[in-house]
């Protein structure tokens, strides 16, 4: 089975929210959505962006959790915490420098972003990105994510695939907006 | 050429992928309730309850791989929703229409013997045309088509026309002009990424047709042009090279003022002007007056966006013109819809793959809908009600004699008025919400008051069906099956996932049981199943413009749908039409229309300074009797809102999420504001999926287009009042 990611190109969001609808019909999910949307400047414009778990390499939700309650899946995905291990400290929700981890207060537990483990394990694309109307959130091979880096090479230092890091590497790739700026026009 | 014309393809975007199978679950292959995209989807069903449970994606349907917008995602919500009427109603105060209140349960032969007692009183009283059927286009082609036939030869009416005259007609009525034939697109969506340039008017296509976005947007990665007309900077005016942003209702002039310079600056195709084309001439005479600085003026769009618009659009080697109700909502929609199509028949960029013109239908089947006789003038397979010939050939399949066939009727807004009159005194609606969806709210209400006895056909309470004096719960899009025809013009399977909840019966089962009581039923009586209503209808369409007749159940499975027209069993169906360069008019030419400008039916004055315009948010669908009782919805989207620019919300020193009153000459309403610099100053915009008092067409107006009938929803004039005078700090 060939690795795929997940890649953001946060110039294609229009703001649909289907990937929040999306999110709560995975399987493991209980219809609750673990991802965002946000307008980014309401009053100017319509743009908006996904937030997404980047399921960091070395995840600081998971270094925080003093039960170790937060799995590494073997795909690299950072798991939502273990039911049964999860002291509902909130801690993951105060590390993770992209405000992630969300907390249900009734059941007193943490909860987030699998990346839909129970599809992405056996190779199907999670449930935001296979939904996603304007590919703004992509499935995609290593050489798919290089072909569209060559694609759209700036040769200006502003290609970012999640860099500079705030927490390291991450499994998620993320272009940001600007995307169109080293396209060459047709005619 | 011919040979891209075989079947549908797949393309670069459709990947092999497997679908999850959850324990104790089955998948049923379909596609969405909603919009005239009709992704395709999987729906989830519990195989220990027989319930629909959920959804997955359908990544093997080649137009949307996948893809679905939320109301698609949360579509199968609808079916087993609490809202659900289970068992027929009928209330017996008629003091009460217009509210929820006293309607108790009855049986089905109960409410069936009391529209028959009514329906007939009725008719022996006044004749056969006082009774009308008011439809919709949300449903199946056979349901469409039945639903024709059952007012003609059930009720013997010809007061019938359906809810496209609040959508799709205007696109008709200019591609029947421009081309002699009306299918939405000329191209098939898996040609839409490989074009060159988009030129998009009055189509807010990320919120309304989300699923075309992937497409949108690959032609600009791939160095294409996006050019999008809007009087909004809406999710793709806000990334497109040229954003025209035009006054509401201005359409014509701007379409003018492009072909003026196409024509002056050399992009005409000489060639296929004179071989396939009329009206050139004249054309060129009448757009001359619409130079940049004349387009400028009526539009309010900068000289420098026009000029350099028409460069790219006259540049571009493949290049598709598109639209929707922004330019089709107006008096003059079928003019609008001429002139952008203008556009691609003066340069030739149609009748080859990646060149065409589409419209973006608005509801689920707005295409096939609107061709088999649903219409006031229209027969199945796109047959006019006027023509003798056309008659004869439907009623050979319908077995009744041309004396019997009604004549036409009067499109939608215009039976509002004949109840208002007492002309039409019942009306049996169905898939169709017109108390929120009409024009001019005020009078259309008062005229579903005044009826003498209406039906409604709903699954869940509709603000129309508060006016009803007996509802019949009707089966959600899932509980049944049939084609559907897509904004393509491909034919595609709506597949059964779950047996009818409740009482709830298809549409075309309580019109065949309905017609057999009214003493119709040899007319009827055979079509036991959806599949029975399949048969018939095809061959009621076959020789027609529309024909179906060669797109087979079997044929849609095996070869991911069928293009009308389709002839005959060898035939894969037209993806691309005019491939051969004959258009449908006698002479196999298509026509160039010279279009003089009008400017809206109502202009701003120094009483309603602003411009009022309307449309969707990508949370709702139509009049969202269906998607503001899906919670996730709901919650993204409670309630509507005008839009206001900042200059504009100064002026009248209103502030953002302030209540304000804005009115018309019609109606009034109140609307909390959001204030937002993606508008055009002298504009506001209201979402109009909202009822009773939150309805925006409470305020617009219902002038017509003279060919369409189309009222003028996009655009009319308007104030606003501030409600608290807030003391200044």
């Amino acid at each position: 089975m060939v690795k795929k990611r997940l890649y953001l190109e946060l110039e294609n969001c229009i703001g649909c929210r289907s990937c929040l609808a999306a999110c709560t019909q995975c399987g493991g999910h209980e219809q609750r959505n673990r991802n965002y949307v946000y307008d980014v400047n309401p009053l100017v414009n319509r743009q908006t962006m996904p937030l997404m778990c980047l399921h960091c390499v070395n995840p600081a939700c998971a270094r925080s959790c003093p039960a170790q309650a937060i799995q590494i899946h073997e795909t690299g995905a950072v798991l939502s915490a273990l039911v049964e291990k999860c002291i509902g400290c909130q801690n993951c929700t105060i590390a993770c420098p992209y405000g992630i981890p969300k907390f249900d207060t009734e059941q007193n537990l943490m909860y987030k972003c699998d990346l839909c483990i129970d599809r992405t394990k056996d190779g199907i694309p999670p449930m935001c990105a296979s939904v996603c109307p304007s590919n703004t959130l992509q499935w995609l091979t290593d050489e798919e994510i290089e072909a569209k880096q060559k694609q759209f090479n700036l040769d200006n230092g502003k290609w970012v695939t999640s860099m500079p890091y705030l927490e390291g590497e991450t499994n998620v790739r993320v272009n940001l907006p600007g995307i169109l700026q080293g396209v060459t026009k047709l005619f | 050429m011919q040979e891209v014309n075989v079947k549908p393809k797949r393309d670069q975007f459709f990947k092999e992928i497997e679908n999850v199978h959850h324990p104790n679950e089955k998948l049923v292959k379909t596609h969405c309730s909603y919009c005239g995209m009709q992704c395709g989807m999987n729906l989830r069903v519990d195989t220990r309850t027989n319930k629909i449970i959920g959804v997955e994606p359908r990544y093997d349907w080649p137009v949307t791989v996948g893809k679905m917008c939320p109301k698609g995602v949360t579509a199968y919500q609808q079916t087993n929703h609490p809202d659900r009427i289970l068992r027929p109603l009928i209330r017996d105060d008629a003091s009460l229409k217009g509210t929820k209140e006293g309607f108790r349960e009855a049986s089905w032969d109960e409410a069936y013997d009391l529209i028959v007692k009514r329906f007939t009183e009725l008719q022996e009283k006044y004749g056969k045309d006082t009774l009308s059927v008011f439809s919709g286009v949300s449903m199946t082609n056979e349901k469409c088509y039945l639903t024709g036939k059952f007012a003609r030869v059930a009720l013997g009416t010809r007061y019938i026309d359906y809810n496209g005259r609040f959508c799709m007609s205007s696109a008709a009525g200019g591609f029947l002009r421009s081309f002699g034939i009306d299918r939405g697109s000329t191209l098939p969506w898996t040609d839409i990424h490989e074009t060159d340039c988009l030129f998009i008017a009055g189509s807010n296509t990320a919120e309304c047709h989300p699923t075309s976005m992937f497409r949108v947007w690959n032609v600009q990665e791939r160095g294409g042009y996006l050019i999008v007309a809007d009087p909004r900077e809406t999710p793709i005016a806000r990334r497109a090279d040229i954003h025209l942003d035009l006054r509401p209702g201005t359409d014509l002039a701007l379409a003018n003022g492009i072909l003026n310079l196409l024509i002056q600056n050399g992009y005409v195709d000489e060639e296929f002007v004179k071989n396939h084309t009329n009206g050139f001439e004249e054309t060129k005479e009448l757009v001359k007056e619409f130079t940049p600085e004349y387009t400028s003026e009526i539009t309010g769009i900068a000289q420098e966006k026009i000029i350099r618009a028409a460069e790219i659009y006259g540049k571009a080697p493949n290049a598709v013109v598109m639209f929707a109700r922004g330019v089709e909502q107006q008096h003059k929609g079928v003019d609008n819809v001429s002139a952008y199509t203008n556009l691609a028949l003066v340069t030739g960029k149609i009748g080859r793959p990646k060149s065409g013109v589409a419209t973006f239908t608005g509801q689920g089947n707005g295409q096939g809908g609107r061709e088999h006789g649903q219409k006031s003038d229209l027969l199945p397979g796109y047959r006019k009600i006027t023509n003798p010939k056309h008659v004869e050939e439907v009623c050979k399949v319908w077995g009744i004699t041309p004396e019997e066939m009604p004549q036409a009727g009067v499109s939608a807004y215009e039976m509002f008025e004949l109840m208002e009159q007492k002309t039409i005194r019942g009306l049996y609606l169905l898939c169709s919400n017109p108390a929120v969806s009409a024009p001019n709210q005020n009078f259309v209400r008062k005229a579903l008051k005044s009826l003498d006895f209406m039906v409604c056909a709903d699954f869940y309470l509709s603000e129309s069906a508060e006016f009803a004096d007996v509802i019949l719960p009707s089966v959600t899009w899932s509980e049944d099956e049939g084609t559907v025809t897509n904004l393509e013009g491909r034919i595609i399977k709506i597949n059964k996932a779950q047996e009818p909840l409740g009482e709830s019966k298809p549409d075309w089962l309580m019109q065949v049981e309905l017609a057999e009581r009214l003493g119709k039923g040899k007319y009827f009586s055979h079509l036991k199943t959806a599949k029975d209503v399949a048969e018939e209808f095809r061959l009621a369409s076959k020789g027609g413009y529309a024909d179906y007749y060669g797109a087979t159940w079997d044929k849609i499975e095996k070869q991911d749908g069928v293009f009308w027209p389709c002839r005959d069993e060898n035939d894969p169906g037209t993806p691309h039409m005019f491939l051969d360069k004959k258009f449908y008019h006698p002479d196999g030419k298509a026509k160039i229309c010279a279009l003089p400008y009008r400017p809206p039916a109502e202009e701003p004055d120094a009483e309603y300074p602003l411009r009022l315009t309307t449309g969707r948010v990508v949370f709702h669908y139509l009049s969202g009797n269906q998607t503001r009782r899906i919670q996730f919805l709901r919650d993204m989207c409670p309630e509507p809102y005008v839009e206001v620019h900042p200059e504009t919300a100064a002026k009248y020193n209103i502030e953002h999420e302030e209540v304000v009153r804005l009115y018309t000459r019609r109606g009034e309403a109140k609307y909390k504001v959001k204030i937002t610099e993606a508008i055009r100053k002298d504009t506001v915009f209201v979402p109009y999926h909202f009822g009773h008092e939150e309805s925006i067409n409470l305020l617009t107006n219902a002038a017509l287009d003279p060919i369409s009938r189309m009222p003028e929803f996009k655009a009319c004039a308007a104030q606003i009042e501030k409600l608290s005078m807030k003391k200044v700090q």
